[in-house]
């Protein structure tokens, strides 16, 4: 243990100084840094003026919370809530009802343009938005109150990034993205299902470090957590490029750790680094543990994305009630049709010939009579 | 309907070496994308899970079809350049159905083609109906252009920025992909057998004039004599 009293004081003693370096330390090797920033992260980190930080909860399954929740490397979940504020958080808080909406109304007075909001869930749009209601008010009225006051927001999870799973087609409740409501506001969306809390925990320490967003991508996306694809970065990848693939799960190549490309991983179209930062403190992920990339960090995943164990989404044929097919289907009535045509057309013209001799003939029989 | 034989036809020259030019490394650009395509959307084993040799299939498949993708890319790149600087029949004005005369050959064209009528019309450049499939394949062509870069390139941000406007995420873009190759294998089958029946039933010679860029064109009074006369004759 430090003897440092500030960082004891800091840390409330659950954290050791060694594993809060550590920590600092992990968040800058997430964002790319040099390890030159790490006590500058520090500093920023261990400021007694600790950003404020509102948690708001709309459509979701608070998977994103309980993924924070169990980060533990080194035992992140402390780490956050030291590191920033949070006044104001659903599930973990210990207000209730009144006091609790109090609390946010006064988080959001009191630190008007300093606060970071960071939303969980997707925001209903139909009807009014009647179908997401937190303390008589919809989750719109909130996110439309709470999101322009704050100094930044964060969109943790596919939901609050981009509408997710209650944003899938025929999306009932008209549920959107925090980007599609709120506008001229810095938005850093840190899709997945739920996302890694690490990149969440690197994006915060870079806003304590430095002020401001990392660099985003066209989806608002951090780069330095979604800027390359899982593909180029998998450990199966050897043999995608050998041409080898399960062809069905527990086959001898699913038992060898062939490529699940075949089997419907979307690693060659997400955008996520799960392939190199892994999850749950024991290197773990999907595709490691033999199961293909879904595309989680996607927008409209749920849609473009399924099924998850085939390449390509069914295409909607708006033909006898609509039928879903699969892509590959298409492919063979384009070219069975094809094939059928040219077949029925060469036909219908050696036929047209055959009659046209034989009554050609039978004209010249009937003029030399 | 009897025709009139025998019948005099002159060679005339339609097509330039630049339009042949394109013509051809489209044709075979689009061979070699076709197959190595369906090959990267669906390998099929080749290992046997013995691995009994190291072969890099899918790298090397893949490489084949990105190189053949560039070469495609500049063949559509041609024919851009050929719809404002080529010769009349090269350009759009000549094939598409957007005047009186162009939409009665169409018509025309249409009925030829379900043996309603054996009257041949003898045309200096594309049919409408050929030239109109040929216009919709430059499109669909761009947009397998442009999609294709958009997954080869995803990490560069202007074709990042570009794909993500046009097309959505990558998987869209994997999807368009997908479906408009089949329009491709759908386009090369049908033109073979066009250009095949068309050899038959048409004095043209269509065939050989994808080489040599030349027609034949009878020199009576079926043809349009006036368009014919302005033509320099070859040989």
């Amino acid at each position: 243990m430090s003897n440092n009293d500030h960082t004891k004081d800091f840390v409330g003693g659950g954290v050791s100084r060694r594993t809060f370096l550590k920590g600092c330390a992990l968040a800058a090797a997430t964002l790319g840094l040099s390890p030159d920033v790490v006590p500058k992260m520090v500093e920023a980190a261990m400021s007694p003026k600790r950003p404020p930080v509102v948690w708001l909860h709309f459509q979701e399954c608070t998977g994103c919370s309980e993924s924070l929740l169990r980060s533990a490397r080194p035992d992140i979940a402390t780490l956050i809530l030291d590191l920033i504020s949070l006044d104001y958080h659903e599930t973990l808080m210990a207000a209730a009802g009144k006091q609790a909406e109090e609390n946010l109304r006064n988080a959001i007075k009191k630190n008007t343009g300093k606060f970071i909001c960071v939303v969980e869930g997707g925001i209903p749009t139909k009807d009014g938005g009647i179908y997401c209601k937190i303390g008589g008010r919809t989750a719109l009225d909130i996110v439309t109150e709470v999101a322009p006051r704050a100094k930044m927001v964060i969109a943790i999870g596919t939901c609050a990034a981009f509408g997710g799973v209650q944003a899938a087609k025929p999306n009932p409740t008209g549920a959107v993205g925090v980007q599609d409501i709120v506008k001229g506001q810095t938005i850093i969306n840190i899709p997945g299902c739920p996302p890694n809390p690490e990149n969440f925990l690197a994006t915060v320490v870079q806003i304590l470090t430095y002020g401001r967003p990392p660099e985003l991508d066209e989806l608002g996306r951090p780069k330095f957590a979604y800027g390359r694809k899982i593909h180029d970065h998998c450990e199966r990848r050897p043999h995608f490029d050998e041409g080898r693939f399960v062809e069905c799960f527990g086959d001898p190549g699913h038992k060898k750790g062939y490529c699940l490309y075949k089997v419907g991983c979307k690693g060659p179209v997400t955008y996520s680094n799960c392939s190199v930062e892994r999850f749950c403190n024991v290197g773990a992920w999907p595709v490691g543990a033999g199961h293909g990339c879904i595309g989680c960090t996607e927008p409209g995943f749920w849609d473009t994305m399924m099924p998850i164990y085939k390449h390509l989404p069914g295409i909607y044929i708006p033909l006898g009630g609509g039928i879903r097919e699969q892509a590959e289907k298409i492919g063979e009535v384009a070219v069975g049709g094809a094939a059928a045509v040219i077949a029925a057309h060469a036909a219908v013209g050696v036929g047209k010939k055959i009659f046209s001799s034989v009554k050609g003939s039978s004209q010249k029989k009937d003029d030399e009579k | 309907m009897i025709r009139k034989e025998p019948r005099l036809y002159y060679r005339v020259f339609v097509w330039s070496g630049t339009l042949r030019l394109f013509h051809w490394t489209l044709a075979f650009s689009t061979f070699i994308l076709v197959l190595t395509g369906i090959y990267i959307h669906y390998p099929p084993i080749t290992t046997k899970w013995a691995e009994f040799k190291p072969q890099y299939i899918m790298a090397t498949l893949r490489y084949w079809h990105f190189c053949a993708g560039y070469f495609f890319i500049c063949a559509l790149l041609v024919r851009f350049y050929l719809f404002f600087a080529g010769n009349q029949y090269e350009r759009p004005t000549d094939f598409l159905p957007i005047n009186k005369r162009n939409l009665q050959s169409l018509v025309h064209n249409i009925k030829f083609y379900l043996y309603l009528t054996d009257e041949h019309e003898c045309r200096m450049g594309h049919t409408i109906l050929a030239g109109t499939i040929y216009f919709i394949l430059f499109i669909c062509g761009v947009i397998m252009g442009l999609t294709g870069l958009y997954l080869l390139y995803p990490e560069t941000p202007m074709v990042a920025r570009m794909g993500h406007d046009l097309f959505g995420t990558p998987q869209q873009a994997r999807l368009i992909h997908y479906l408009l190759n089949w329009f491709f294998i759908f386009f090369i089958m049908v033109h073979l057998y066009i250009a095949i029946w068309n050899d038959f039933k048409a004095p043209d010679a269509i065939i050989s004039g994808a080489f040599s860029g030349s027609k034949m064109m009878p020199a009576d009074l079926e043809c349009p004599i006036e368009e014919l006369e302005k033509i320099p004759f070859e040989k």
